[in-house]
């Protein structure tokens, strides 16, 4: 057992900078003070994390021990143990390194956006807070500890969504967020439940502490189911794997925005733009993507769960896009974006391809934070305009942020060399050659979720440059009215005045280099940030073998031993085939991926074709209005379920049915008493001697008959 | 020192009364009303000093601490018998606690006949503190009523415009329950003195002939004495369908009525059923458990949505103490060491963040004499400590991890998942369902609270009426303080709390088990996990 005290730095340095931005920052109101202790302590965590994923111990990515450090226990009752322990494996390893790294960044930026808000020191000091519980939920050791990051996060995104708190939008998106995710909760909940009734431990990992040895909970996992359950429905509410399974993909699904919990993360946008980066973008959300990743033990051995964390994922991949092509938010487009992108990973992960999900995990958080940052530049520039109509032509006045967002763009289109082109082209393939890959071996209907992935993939390049087009390209519409109104369509923000009408003489600016390089960095990560991760298909070409060898997946390299090796026949088909690299397999590969390189170019041909000169384009009424998805919950779920707590048990059977007995029962004294009130003083004490009185004669009667009875 | 220790119990049970005789001699005598406030909070504290030398105590070879028995009224055979274990320490402790912030949240507010109001809330204090020692049956039996005088006045008089018709439903109610157990009180005195030839009203007593075989029910008579001490018990907490004095007793009681009723009154339910009725009829226990089980679930739901649609804050608030004490009951009846634990826990928790809500809207209701959440909005920018502080109950209630109200939530429902108490065939997996039913209370706190959260505190400050508002004072600081500082160090570092109650609770449980033939849940999983 490897220990390493250390590790609590990095959880507690951003708790530390919170409470310092709180309590001191507060009273000082100085933004460089502030500033400096929020970014000054993600920089400690950041490299400690570093420090302890690559040097120390032999770095934690590299060795096949996880990196543990015992805290304290903090609930052990009758067996049920849960430990504030951290453990660093090559998976959190990996998912602290580009959280507090892309953190890192965005907090830098956000010393530039949020620059002159009244509530700067109070800011950082959720945002801090946010990276506390972030780093909680990655490093945990245990299911529960890791809830509670998981919680925390959520709190933190509700504390940040509602900044703005003298809106309107912003109060109601935040209570949405929150209510969403706790949705999601009782699935992880019930699924930690059922993962301890069947396993004895929720650790993560095995260890000792005090003494005690506590097991793994997918060591028991592995030692003890050596064959998967049923691909049935049935296994859903069988009480097996699948069932623990679908229960933490439905926090998933909360958490990381998938079908049916998704309508909040859209609306989330309402926070400051390096929140929508940060959290809505690049961490928070990826933490269902972890969650189903860390259980892989769990989900390899239950097909079911697997094939519908794939439909899932799908599904609402396809869904968001189709949204994502007709909003005209710079910050909306984003959003559903990554609502899409969302649903690659589960589909990744869904199709057994667990460290391609992560892949795409670390690519879109360079990517999205940039574009997400990209935007918060133009928003910044625009004057908190956010109305691409009010945009275009921002090439000329932007060009740092023009040129970055445009890495951006082409990494999520998908354009080879750029990050984003091997994560997706990675999920894309793993769908495609499903049977050969999937765990469970038979995974029907993997050719229609390919089909509906390069669907995806082409509206993706469609949208992403529709949103280039509105906004950099064109002529400048700064001061053109919105067809058909003159509002603006967000009304919360009304009372910001400036947010209507530009001034003439506006110019939009580029922004300071705080924000900047920022942009440049994530830019450049975006940009070389896949090689890292080559698919052996491509690797392996004479041309780029030459350049970086043959076995160039080191992604893929270092977090294989983090996949569960389950001892199911089909499951070990499963790893042969991936390791076998037989050359049709490769062909396959290659093939597709010239396919998905034609397609993101002809997605972005698309979109040149149909926006470049009419960038206003009127798109489908239905999909600007999110398919009416929100309608749909307030009429039939949010309503009635007022309707009925107000009508039917409050005023009904409160107030009517228990309160007309007892006002019955209670009648006789209550009318014995009421003619008294007149008379103001000493009432009260007549009132209750009338009560006592009967009261007293009511109980001799029950003493007599009680002890009739029992003599 | 020794003198103290040996008499502890007595001196709690006693202090807050001579401190209401205080108050009344020095009102009577002085004729001045300032001081009166400061005496009570003097005598509070005192009691709350003193009473932390119960942590102190090492447990006889009962189990109890600082017992005391003395023959009281020989003809009838009753003992004042008093002593705390590890069920009854941290609730005197917590009545204790809460005192003096009681007496602090109503510094101003109380300008009727001033006296009274503080002999009321010492006697009060007095008649809870003898219910959670008192371990003679007709004693306890005496402090229970007695508590419910003092809080019929306390609404009675200084509680708001509906205040009669809430203290009549509260006194129905309370009044038939107490009733029911009176009943069964005396005839437990009865069948005993039947059984042994000795009537008794000892607790300890009758435990031990129920456990010598001495005495024993009869197939109905169990489960009828079960079920007397059971409603008594069941309209304090209140369960459903007992619960509907709970909303308009808590709307017009006063801010110091609020928080006492509660933090602390509403544990008199839970605690009866987990001292009296679990370790005498352990086998009615277990037969009506899914009874029990089920109204717990309904009231959890039921509460929340019902919170949901109040217009009223004090009235939202006292419907989700109806879902919270779902939980308790809930995790009660599981049987299992975790449930048990997590309800005795979820007690105090419940006790801390409830009361914190009521004092905090105590603090608006002074300033604005409404409590009517339309009235408000947007309020942070005028009060953004308040904001926080409300924020932070809040997300306390909601049950966020690493605040109290996680931990026992989270035990509780640990302990309805495994519990065993509700395989009536071998097929189903009731305690699954069971459980996933009452984790949607979670989802639905986290609505009603923040959804009253937003309608309060964000937005634009619309209602002119607010503009004016300042912020919180010291004092008002001083009162949230302590109960913030105990939401998180309950979360956090729950493990002093569980471990001195663990033995007495896992000592009823296993008294109720054992007869079932069932095993203790815990062996039997380490045995699996090895």
């Amino acid at each position: 057992m490897i220990e390493n005290n250390l590790l609590a730095i990095i959880i507690f340095a951003p708790l530390v900078g919170a409470v310092i931005n709180w309590l001191v920052g507060g009273r000082l109101r100085n933004e460089m003070f502030s500033g400096v202790v929020a970014c000054g302590s993600i920089a400690i965590s950041c490299i400690v994390a570093f420090y302890i994923a690559f040097v120390a111990d032999g770095g934690a990515l590299f060795i096949d021990k996880p990196v543990l450090s015992h805290i304290w226990t903090w609930i052990d009752v009758g067996g049920f143990r849960a430990d504030f322990a951290l453990g660093m494996d090559r998976l959190s390893g990996i998912y602290v390194c580009f959280i507090t790294f892309v953190g890192l960044f965005i907090h830098i930026f956000a010393t530039g956006y949020m620059h002159g808000d009244s509530g700067f020191y109070r800011f950082f000091s959720y945002l801090n807070l946010f990276m506390f519980a972030m780093l909680v939920l990655v490093l945990a050791d245990n299911y529960l500890l890791m809830f509670v990051g998981w919680e925390g996060v959520g709190l933190c995104s509700y504390l940040l969504i509602g900044y703005y708190t003298n809106q309107d939008e912003p109060r109601r998106a935040a209570k949405k967020a929150f209510v969403m995710n706790r949705i999601g909760d009782w699935g992880v909940l019930m699924g930690i439940f059922l993962i301890f009734t069947l396993t004895g431990s929720i650790s993560f990992y095995d260890k000792s502490v005090d003494g005690v040895q506590v097991h793994s909970v997918f060591t028991w996992v592995l030692e003890n189911i050596s064959v998967a359950e049923p691909f049935t429905w049935g296994a859903i509410i069988g009480g097996g794997l699948t069932s623990i399974g679908v229960l933490l993909f439905i926090g998933a699904t909360g958490k990381s925005a998938q079908i049916p919990l998704l309508t909040w993360l859209p609306d989330a946008m309402a926070g400051p733009t390096p929140v929508s980066a940060l959290i809505h973008a690049a961490t928070m959300v990826t933490a269902g993507v972890y969650l189903v990743v860390r259980s892989n033990a769990i989900y390899q051995l239950s097909p079911t769960a697997m094939w519908i964390i794939a439909v899932i994922g799908a599904a609402t991949a396809i869904f968001a896009a189709t949204i994502a092509i007709a909003q005209n938010d710079i910050k909306k487009v984003l959003a559903y974006s990554t609502v899409s992108q969302l649903g690659f990973m589960f589909l990744a992960a869904g199709v057994g391809a667990f460290v391609v999900a992560i892949f795409h995990v670390m690519t879109h958080a360079f990517f999205k934070a940039l574009l997400f940052l990209g935007s918060g530049s133009v928003i910044h520039g625009m004057h908190h305009e956010q109305d691409m109509r009010k945009m275009g032509n921002l090439k000329k006045y932007m060009p740092i942020t023009f040129i970055t967002m445009a890495t951006g763009w082409l990494a999520i289109a998908g354009i080879p060399i750029f990050s984003g082109f091997f994560s997706k082209d990675e999920i894309l393939y793993k769908t495609f050659a499903a049977d050969k890959y999937f765990q469970g071996g038979y995974f029907p209907g993997n050719e229609v979720l390919w089909v509906v992935a390069v669907i995806t993939a082409i509206l993706t390049a469609i949208y992403m440059t529709r949103m280039m087009i509105m906004t950099f390209w064109g002529k400048e519409r700064f001061h053109d009215p919105l067809p058909g109104e003159e509002h603006h369509d967000d009304d919360g923000h009304d009372d910001d005045d400036h947010h209507h009408a530009l001034p003439h003489d506006f110019k939009p600016h580029e922004s300071p280099w705080v924000m900047t390089v920022p942009l440049i960095v994530l830019a450049f990560l975006s940009t070389v940030g896949g090689l890292i991760g080559i698919p052996y298909a491509m690797s392996s070409l004479p041309v780029v073998s030459s350049i970086v060898g043959k076995e160039a997946n080191h992604f893929e390299h270092i977090l294989e031993p983090v996949i569960a090796e389950v001892e199911t026949p089909t499951a070990i088909k499963a790893r042969e085939n991936a390791a076998s690299h037989s050359p049709e397999a490769v062909s396959t590969e290659r093939w597709l991926a010239l396919l998905s390189t034609v397609l993101a170019v002809v997605g972005i041909g698309i979109g040149f074709a149909l926006f470049r000169n009419s960038p206003l384009r009127q798109m489908p009424k239905i999909l600007e209005e999110k398919w009416r998805l929100d309608e749909l919950y307030n009429g039939w779920i949010v309503d009635p379920l007022t309707r009925l707590s107000t009508n039917t048990l409050w005023k009904g059977f409160d107030v009517g049915f228990i309160d007309g007995i007892v006002n019955g029962i209670g009648g006789s004294i209550t009318e014995a008493s009421s003619y008294m009130r007149g008379i103001q003083t000493g009432f009260i004490r007549s009132y209750a001697a009338m009560i006592i009185l009967g009261a007293l004669c009511v109980l001799g009667y029950f003493v007599y008959y009680g002890i009739r009875l029992i003599g | 020192m020794d003198l103290i220790s040996e008499n502890l119990l007595t001196i709690l049970i006693l202090l807050p009364a001579f401190g209401g005789l205080a108050v009344l001699g020095h009102s009577l005598y002085w004729k001045d009303d300032g001081h009166l406030k400061w005496i009570t909070l003097g005598f509070t504290v005192a009691a709350f000093l003193i009473s932390l030398l119960l942590l102190s105590g090492t447990p006889g070879s009962n189990g109890y601490m600082f017992e005391k028995n003395i023959p009281w009224i020989q003809a009838i055979g009753t003992n004042y018998h008093v002593g705390v274990d590890g069920l009854s320490l941290w609730l005197v402790l917590l009545t204790t606690f809460i005192m003096p912030i009681a007496v602090l949240s109503s510094w101003h507010a109380v300008e009727k006949r001033p006296a009274a109001f503080y002999v009321f809330l010492l006697l009060l204090q007095s008649a809870m503190i003898g219910v959670f020692v008192s371990l003679d049956l007709l004693v306890f039996y005496l402090f229970f009523e007695a508590s419910l005088v003092p809080m019929f006045f306390l609404i009675g008089i200084w509680g708001g415009e509906n205040r009669i018709y809430a203290t009549v439903k509260f006194f129905i109610f309370t009044a038939f329950g107490s009733l029911l157990m009176l009943v069964a009180i005396i005839a437990l005195y009865y069948l005993h003195l039947q059984a042994t030839g000795t009537g008794t009203f000892d607790l300890l007593t009758l435990l031990a002939s129920l456990e010598s075989g001495k005495l024993a029910f009869a197939a109905p008579v169990g489960t009828l004495l079960f079920l007397a001490f059971a409603i008594s018990f069941a309209i304090k907490v209140p369960v459903f369908p007992f619960h509907t004095w709970l909303p308009d007793a808590h709307t017009e009681a006063p801010t110091a009525g609020s928080v006492i009723l509660a933090a602390v009154l509403l544990k008199m339910g839970t605690y009866g059923l987990m001292r009296f009725n679990f370790p005498l009829f352990p086998e009615a226990s277990r037969e009506l458990a899914p009874i029990f089980i089920v109204l717990a679930i309904i009231g959890i739901i039921y509460g929340a949505l019902v919170a949901m649609v109040q217009p009223d804050m004090k009235r939202l608030v006292a419907y989700s103490s109806v879902a919270h004490m779902g939980f308790v009951v809930l995790g009660m009846f599981s049987f299992t060491e975790w449930g048990m634990q997590g309800a005795l826990y979820q007690m105090l928790n419940h006790g801390i963040s409830t009361g914190a809500l009521f004092l905090l809207v105590g603090f608006i209701y002074e300033r604005r004499h409404t409590r009517a959440i339309t009235e408000y909005g947007g309020i942070s920018s005028v009060m953004p400590l308040y904001a926080t502080f409300f924020v932070f109950t809040t997300m306390s209630s909601i049950g966020l991890p690493f605040l109290n109200g996680f931990v026992g939530e989270f035990l509780i429902m640990v302990g309805m998942w495994k519990s065993t108490i509700l395989s009536i065939t071998d097929s189903a997996n009731w305690n699954y369902i069971a459980t996933m039913f009452a984790g949607t209370g979670v989802i639905f706190a986290a609505v009603y609270l923040l959804w009253m959260v937003q309608r309060i505190f964000f937005g634009k400050l619309t209602n002119e009426k607010n503009r004016g508002l300042k912020d919180l004072t010291y004092r008002e600081i001083g009162l949230m303080v302590p109960l913030l500082f105990l939401m998180v160090y309950m979360g956090v570092y729950p493990k002093p709390f569980l471990e001195r109650s663990r033995d007495t609770v896992v000592a009823i449980q296993e008294r109720v088990m054992r007869q079932a033939g069932g095993t203790v849940d815990h062996d039997e999983h380490t045995a699996k996990a090895e």
